[in-house]
């Protein structure tokens, strides 16, 4: 402990001297010693911290993995649903600018049957939900048909990569579906 | 700080004779010592609580005058002596023996000191730079006869405004210099000095306030 204090000057107006202050400070103990054991609190605390640290590392391990994952959810949820390329152009329009948005077939066709199934689901609502076994038997094989012709193209095209013609196919077909599904829920409710 | 604290100045009364005798006695065994102290470092960098028991042991004291004196207070001294050295075990790494050991860890526990006098002071005190104690010695936070194991001047060190206080220690009982402790405490030099001159001449009123009320008093009981 380096105790400074200018030994100097003597006078003070109302105080004791310079010279016996710095004795004073000279002569201060450099210890004390605390009333309580302070070492328990310690050592526990510093117990706690090794364990804390054991778990940081631990968990260290997967925060990169987990950011990793969590950014490229992000990213890929971000590019389904606000990618202006594929929510507001018709699936018509995908097919045919499907090399220049580099999406890839299989995304472009599940794009596709998502797309067909909610405007089925909005077709259906409008006209209150009707079920199929209420149009008559030729109809309900017509649309039967249809399904399943959209069904072979879809997994023709799980296995033929870049066909430009089966895709135009899947979306000549869906469009077809829903205008016979609309001309016969109309007549079915005008009956 | 570097060389300014010298830590074996330790000389009060019949302790003084003591140590000067167990230096001269054991004048062979001081590199002992260090060694003895940098295995201990090594070993609480490696995790050893016992080795970092060692360094408590030998070095608390010291830890808690520095705290008592800073914040005036036993209890928050205790509490705050316990953080420095949790904060000790988990900073020890960073002490690559360019200074001593000692020298280190004053300064981390002058930290710690200070941390905790930011913490503490209420949002009046941060907006206004308002000081916690009065500005003068009338109503002091330590009473003369709170702690008669304490030195006198300590007692009266204990009265003096927080500022003046703080500048008082690190200048005069540690050793800093006043460009340290103007960036320390967030203050200009010029500050620093005229709070330490502030605090010298506040200390010598009242000691010599406190040897009249002793005279007096003697001659009374005669």
């Amino acid at each position: 402990m380096s105790k400074k204090i200018s030994q100097g000057k003597v006078t003070s107006a109302n105080g004791i001297s310079e010279k016996s202050l710095a004795q004073q400070v000279t002569n201060l103990p450099n210890e004390m010693a605390p009333e309580r054991d302070l070492w328990p609190g310690i050592e526990r605390a510093i117990s706690h911290k090794s364990q804390q640290v054991t778990t940081d590392k631990q968990s260290n391990i997967f925060i990169p993995s987990a950011w990793a994952a969590s950014i490229t959810m992000v990213i890929l949820m971000s590019w389904f649903t606000f990618s202006p390329t594929i929510s507001e152009k018709d699936a018509t329009a995908l097919v045919n600018t499907q090399e220049e948005n580099r999406v890839t077939q299989g995304q472009l066709v599940d794009f596709m049957q998502k797309n067909f199934q909610q405007q089925k689901q909005t077709l259906l609502v409008s006209y209150g939900q009707p079920t199929v076994d209420k149009l008559p038997p030729a109809m309900q094989k017509e649309l039967t048909q249809l399904a399943d012709a959209r069904s072979s193209i879809r997994k023709a095209l799980l296995t033929d990569e870049n066909n430009a013609d089966l895709l135009n196919l899947l979306d000549f077909t869906q469009q077809q579906e829903l205008k016979l599904l609309q001309q016969l829920y109309r007549q079915y409710q005008v009956i | 700080m570097d060389s300014q604290i010298n830590k074996d100045k330790k000389v009060i009364d019949g302790k003084a004779l003591f140590s000067a005798n167990k230096m001269s006695a054991n004048k062979n065994h001081g590199s002992d010592d260090i060694d003895g102290e940098q295995a201990w470092i090594a070993q609480a960098k490696q995790g050893s609580q016992s080795a970092f028991y060692q360094l408590y042991e030998k070095h608390h004291r010291q830890i808690y005058a520095l705290c008592w004196r800073m914040l005036a207070d036993k209890d928050s001294a205790e509490d705050v002596c316990q953080e420095v050295f949790v904060v000790l075990w988990q900073k020890i790494n960073n002490f690559r023996g360019e200074s001593k050991f000692s020298t280190w860890l004053h300064s981390v526990a002058t930290n710690v000191v200070l941390g905790h006098l930011r913490k503490h002071k209420n949002w009046l005190q941060r907006v206004f730079s308002i000081e916690e104690q009065g500005t003068n010695m009338a109503e002091p936070s330590v009473s003369l006869t709170d702690d008669s194991t304490l030195m006198i001047l300590d007692q009266h060190i204990a009265r003096l405004p927080e500022r003046a206080r703080l500048v008082f220690v690190l200048f005069a009982v540690e050793g800093y210099r006043h460009e340290e402790i103007s960036k320390m405490l967030k203050m200009a030099v010029g500050s620093s000095k005229s709070q330490y001159h502030r605090a010298r001449n506040l200390l010598q009123e009242s000691l010599m306030a406190s040897d009249c009320i002793s005279v007096e008093e003697e001659m009374n009981h005669e």
